[in-house]
């Protein structure tokens, strides 16, 4: 039994490390910042996900600590994400090739200012 | 005193979570720390959730739940696909969703639920709960974010009207 929860620990922990690498890799070729954030926001916290999962069966972390721990990270990271698009697109950092941009117009009216 | 329970408890049970022992000391304290917490809360009115509805409320979170899950794996994979795919194929831009929801909080978990699924990242909000999103893919996202969006929206509604 015993044995099976290590297989599987090292398992997630091989599929943690591969994607957290993924989203550096991402990181590094993505064009612009939004395409990047995509990269690190999701991949990485995929990533994340998966290491705390075998932490949770390999460490002495308790269950519900980890639990916890995997709650915040899935509330933190989208928020990270869209506070730092947000502020991005706001000092005008320009998208790289967008095939359209719905929000140019609005910001141009000037009702930008509580987007 | 409704209110101040609706912040503690939460609290507490965040408290016992995180210390993870039953021991009456630790008990007593985590009670004292989360009322006291409430207390200092600025007294607005926090509408969270109705006591009467809570099997409802507990009933659609668990579905919720799930989807969000769902939508995490789907998204790890997806964008991790697009990294390693050697031409990179991106297509991105910003598209309108309209949230479909009125209060605030509604709004604020779609944004956070869209921006966790795959290829789509909140932008930008407006007054009447329209989230511009970036998407890797434009033509993609169109296509799949109504439908989303409205099973989101359908879930959210019955947890928070």
């Amino acid at each position: 039994m015993g044995n099976i929860l290590d297989i599987i620990a090292v398992l997630f922990m091989v599929i943690g490390t591969l994607f957290s690498l993924i989203g550096v890799i991402g990181y590094i070729r993505m064009p612009d910042v939004y395409t990047r954030l995509h990269a690190t926001g999701k991949v990485s916290v995929f990533g994340i996900v998966f290491l705390l999962i075998a932490a949770i069966i390999l460490s002495p972390l308790s269950l519900w600590k980890g639990l916890v721990l995997i709650f915040f990270v899935l509330l933190a990271s989208p928020s990270v994400a869209h506070s730092i698009a947000s502020a991005a697109y706001r000092i005008g950092l320009p998208l790289a090739h967008p095939a359209r941009d719905d929000l140019r117009g609005k910001m141009e009216q000037g009702d930008g200012r509580d987007v | 005193m409704i209110r101040i329970l609706n912040i503690s408890i939460p609290l507490f049970l965040v408290y016992l979570a995180l210390s993870g022992n039953a021991q009456p000391s630790n008990l007593i304290i985590g009670a004292l720390i989360s009322v006291g917490i409430a207390l200092l809360m600025p007294k607005r009115d926090m509408q969270f959730v109705p006591l009467k509805r809570l099997p409802q409320f507990l009933w659609a979170g668990i579905r919720y739940l799930f989807v969000v899950g769902w939508d995490v794996i789907r998204g790890g994979i997806s964008t991790a696909r697009i990294v390693l795919d050697p031409k990179l194929p991106l297509n991105p831009g910003i598209i309108t969703i309209p949230s479909g929801s009125k209060s605030e909080l509604g709004t604020a978990l779609s944004a956070h639920s869209i921006t966790l699924s795959p290829g789509e990242l909140v932008v930008a909000m407006d007054d009447e709960g329209t989230m511009y999103t970036h998407c890797l893919n434009v033509d993609e996202s169109e296509k799949f974010v109504a439908q989303a969006q409205s099973m989101r929206q359908n879930l959210l509604s019955k947890m928070f009207e």
